[in-house]
């Protein structure tokens, strides 16, 4: 770098081109000088200066790409607060929301203590005993950082963008755990990939404030920390992997993947022959640490040591202690039968006592055995016929070729390829990755929801599959005669100089193939960025409070219902109202309305659903006898019937019929079917055309005029005319139905006066 | 101590036996001497079946075909046990047409649509393999030339029919 400026010094005082004429006549110098000064400057200023070594500039280029995907990251998820604002979607964030709020105004004591009488009216809930607390204080924790610092944000801004804030770190631990595994090559192509997946935007797009947004995030960072333990046998990276796998129990209840694919993992290193003090001491490390920091969680408990799905981890603690031991005493003993009968008698024993504790643990009933919503996983076909509940949720049912393809695209073909790449060079991260992928893969097919968690293995294994592929064409490009000495020596023809010369007329062929092909690459992943942007902009950033549609001459409606009616609950009711609605919509009344409910999406008491199921779909007298027990004041339906939309509570009806006959017996489903077929129209059932249900969603609809050419009371969600068109109600009488005619608000009447 | 005592049993018990010299198990001496100090063991010619890890190419190849059971959507086979494949009746003829792909919704399939598209991608994955076989530099060339072409032509067969099966089941995918 100085021999610019030393020779531009030099060249001053003794003369360009070395020539001495410093003490020369007066004219040349003067001419020599402004020309000396001129080529000084424009050497400082031209870009030689400035030249980087090849690694600086290779660091400038990864620098530069993690920053763009990053970016890509945050604002790949901003289509909602865009289109509409900034709000809170669905229905699980908003009891997240509300707990934040609580956290922020009360403190962290009130919180972690609170006991909300506002839901599951008579019962209450133990709020800070029952959820996990990770997401509420990353927020809040934020919050307050940013006030810290004298940003004056509201607390629903910060909750809308936590997700793609954590998704956007993501990236980076992707690029990190990439690294680790194959290469910074790698890590930069799963930073680009995961950035823009539509597996995990689903459920971290801006607005969706759920648990998921940050525990992505924690998942793939306990993840990576572990396997840099592994492979650096290190206590600091053990230790940090213990504190990564505390956030993710306190983000998370998929927790349970990571403490059963970890074990797992060393297992299958121990049979593999890949036992090493390294993977001790990583694994000890984290296990013990990580179970003991787990347990501060009210929620998880004494799990660790007392739950079934735990008790893996476990058995490969032991099984671990017990390979150290025995590698202790062959490098004890010299005589290597005697360390095989040793070895046999060990063995024999440990299994023994294993099998011995676990039965006994199991038949006391300390081990508890596996909760219906892991068994379903392992058994898809568990919770079809017990747990009906478990079954109706939308997102728990399985996966079809097309969920997988909307979520994934090219990243299906590439899975196959990375997992071939992984085989090939295997070392104790690639098996890693490759049970992760694996595992996590058969689980996003048993349950759609779990497509989530299987993004970052799928995303890391086509990374591998990508850069290994690119770096082979680009080493294709690069040979040059080289190939054609060692060519020629394997070539199969006869001499040596023909067979030159069919390399000769073959290199510039194999030049231009690997540029056809490398197109190609480019071109697959430039239609994957585009598919990945049209499925977040059309099919993952609708708010589902907010509905939208296309009107008649193609612009867009927006139904703003649901928000209208929780705010007329909240203006036009007593604050002690009581409001029963199906289970759905529990949280959005409690945030919004900020009245108590009876049952909300935490369904943590099936009696309690079922008694509201059961009232939903008895007679209105029934019904008004069950209502009366739960002091219910309002009753809030969603009906789709006028608008076409069909999540509505008559298309859920079926499963309020199943889950209170589920529980009372008085309720059968077969009442409601006409030879086995759901209908609302004048062929139904007679007792599902006198239910509550039918009642509140179709009163005086009878009336209305939905669609042009159609009689009145045209149902355009059912797409038929419906049957009971005179309704009268005697105990209930309407409160408010939105402008849509989406929610509809009926208000219980007191008993009449006796006489 | 203990090994010349043994030592010495052994030596009364069975002289050409020489495992049992020195041995420290304590159910084996148990066993020679309660059941076996009577009766006379027989002279087996079993041989135990080793067990060897697999090969990694194996265990990759049952692998893919899982790959190909999962991305199919067996389980939403087993569970919602669609049929086969869809049929609509004519209204005016009263034939029955078959209908292959499930319409209305992302998340439903028929078997043999879901068989079919999983085809497709472990296909597009064996092409991206092929297509590093061919790189590998310890073939002949024709060897790699035809692995080069197979490879290509799985990876534009698998993604173009890909594409048309999603435009099939999803009219309005890209609009």
């Amino acid at each position: 770098m100085p021999p610019q400026t030393m020779s531009a010094k030099t060249d001053a005082t003794i003369g360009v081109n070395g020539t001495a004429k410093s003490t020369s006549n007066q004219a040349p110098p003067p001419m020599a000088l402004p020309a000396n000064l001129k080529s000084d400057l424009l050497n400082k200023l031209s870009l030689k200066s400035f030249k980087l070594k090849t690694k600086q500039q290779e660091l400038l280029l990864r620098v530069s790409i993690l920053f763009l995907v990053y970016v890509l990251a945050f604002i790949t998820r901003l289509f909602s607060v865009l289109r509409y604002e900034s709000m809170i979607h669905e229905f699980d964030p908003y009891f997240n929301y509300r707990t934040t709020l609580f956290l922020t105004e009360k403190g962290f004591y009130e919180f972690w203590n609170w006991f909300d009488y506002e839901s599951w009216y008579p019962l209450g809930r133990i709020v800070g005993g029952t959820l996990y607390p990770g997401l509420m204080v990353t927020a809040a924790l934020i919050y307050w950082g940013l006030r810290f610092l004298r940003f004056a944000v509201h607390i629903r801004e910060v909750c809308v963008l936590t997700a793609p804030f954590f998704a956007s770190n993501t990236t980076l631990v992707a690029y990190f755990f990439g690294k680790e595994i194959w290469d910074s090559s790698a890590g930069l192509v799963a930073a680009a990939l995961i950035a823009i997946c539509p597996g995990y935007i689903s459920r971290s797009v801006a607005g969706s404030y759920d648990n998921e947004g940050v525990a992505i995030f924690a998942l793939l960072l306990t993840f990576y920390l572990f396997v840099k333990a592994v492979n650096t046998g290190s206590l600091t990276w053990s230790l940090a992997s213990a504190f990564g796998y505390f956030y993710m129990v306190s983000a998370w209840g998929g927790y349970v993947f990571i403490i059963n694919l970890i074990p797992l993992y060393v297992l299958v290193l121990l049979i593999t022959g890949r036992y090493s003090v390294r993977l001790y001491i990583a694994y000890n490390c984290m296990y013990v640490l990580g179970m003991l920091l787990a347990m501060q969680i009210r929620f998880v408990g004494f799990q660790h040591v007392q739950s079934g799905e735990h008790m893996a981890a476990m058995g490969v603690f032991f099984l671990m202690q017990v390979f150290y031991f025995l590698d202790w005493v062959k490098y004890l003993l010299s005589d290597k039968r005697l360390f095989e009968t040793f070895l046999r008698i060990t063995v024999t024993t440990t299994v023994g006592l294993a099998a011995v504790a676990l039965g006994v643990g199991t038949a006391s009933g300390y081990i508890s055995p596996w909760t219906g919503r892991f068994y379903s996983l392992l058994d898809p076909t568990y919770a079809k016929d017990h747990i009906p509940i478990i079954a109706s949720v939308s997102e728990h049912q399985p996966t079809a070729w097309s969920s997988f393809m909307f979520d994934f695209h090219i990243l299906l073909f590439l899975f196959p390829a990375g997992l071939y790449f992984c085989f090939k060079r295997l070392t104790d991260a690639t098996i890693f990755i490759v049970m992760y992928g694996l595992t996590s893969m058969y689980f996003a097919g048993v349950m759609v929801r779990l497509i989530l968690v299987a993004t970052p293995a799928v995303c890391l294994i086509s990374a591998i599959a990508v850069s290994a592929t690119v770096k082979n064409l680009a080493q294709l490009l690069r040979t040059k005669s080289k190939v054609t000495q060692g060519g020629s020596s394997k070539a199969a023809s006869g001499s040596k100089a023909s067979s030159k010369a069919l390399l000769d007329q073959s290199q510039p062929f194999q030049r231009n193939g690997a540029i056809a092909l490398l197109l190609g690459v480019f071109y697959l992943l430039s239609k994957y960025a585009t598919h990945c942007t049209w499925v977040t902009s059309e099919a993952y950033s609708s708010p589902s409070i907010v509905l939208a549609a296309r009107g008649a001459h193609g612009n867009k409606v927006i139904f703003d219902d649901y928000r209208e009616a929780y705010f007329w609950l909240q203006q036009n009711t007593p604050t002690d109202a009581k409001v029963m609605s199906w289970w759905d919509y529990g949280y959005q009344i409690t945030a919004m309305a900020n009245r108590t409910v009876i049952v909300d999406n935490n369904t943590w008491n099936n009696t309690h659903i079922a008694t509201v199921g059961r009232a939903m779909s008895s007679y209105e007298d029934e019904a008004y006898e069950i209502m009366r027990e739960l002091d219910v004041g309002y009753v809030l339906v969603v009906f789709g019937g006028v608008t076409g939309y069909s999540s509505d509570d008559i298309n859920k009806f079926l499963w309020m019929v199943r889950i209170g006959g589920g529980v009372f017996p008085v309720i059968k489903e077969p009442d409601y079917l006409v030879n086995g077929e759901y209908r609302v129209d004048k062929g139904a059932a007679p007792k599902m055309l006198n239910c509550l249900m039918y009642k509140l969603c179709y009163y005086r609809f009878g009336e209305l005029m939905t669609e042009y050419g159609k009689p009145p009371g045209f149902d355009r969600a059912r797409g038929v005319e419906i049957g009971n068109k005179d309704i009268k109600l005697e105990h209930l009488e309407e409160a408010f139905t939105t402008s849509n005619w989406i929610v509809r608000i009926y208000k219980v009447k007191p008993p009449n006066n006796r006489w | 101590m203990a090994p010349k005592s043994s030592d010495s049993q052994s030596h009364i018990l069975n002289q050409s036996d020489p495992t049992t010299n020195g041995s420290i198990d304590p159910i084996f001496h148990l066993v020679r001497i309660l059941p076996y100090s009577v009766l006379r063991a027989p002279r087996l010619r079993l041989k135990l079946p080793s067990l060897s890890l697999p090969s990694p190419m194996t265990v990759f190849s049952l692998v893919l075909l899982t790959y190909f059971m999962v991305v199919s959507g067996i389980v939403y086979d087993v569970i919602v046990e669609p049929p086969g494949i869809g049929s609509t009746q004519e209204p005016v003829t009263g034939t029955v047409r078959p209908i292959v792909f499930m319409s209305g919704r992302v998340n439903g399939q028929y078997i043999i649509e879901g068989l079919s598209s999983g085809f497709m991608f472990v296909l597009g994955g064996i092409g991206i393999v092929l297509l590093d076989l061919a790189l590998d530099k310890n073939r002949a060339k024709s060897v790699k030339v035809s692995y080069a072409s197979a490879g290509v032509s799985s990876i534009v067969f698998s993604y173009v029919m890909s594409m048309l099966f999603i435009r099939i089941k999803i009219p309005a995918y890209l609009r």
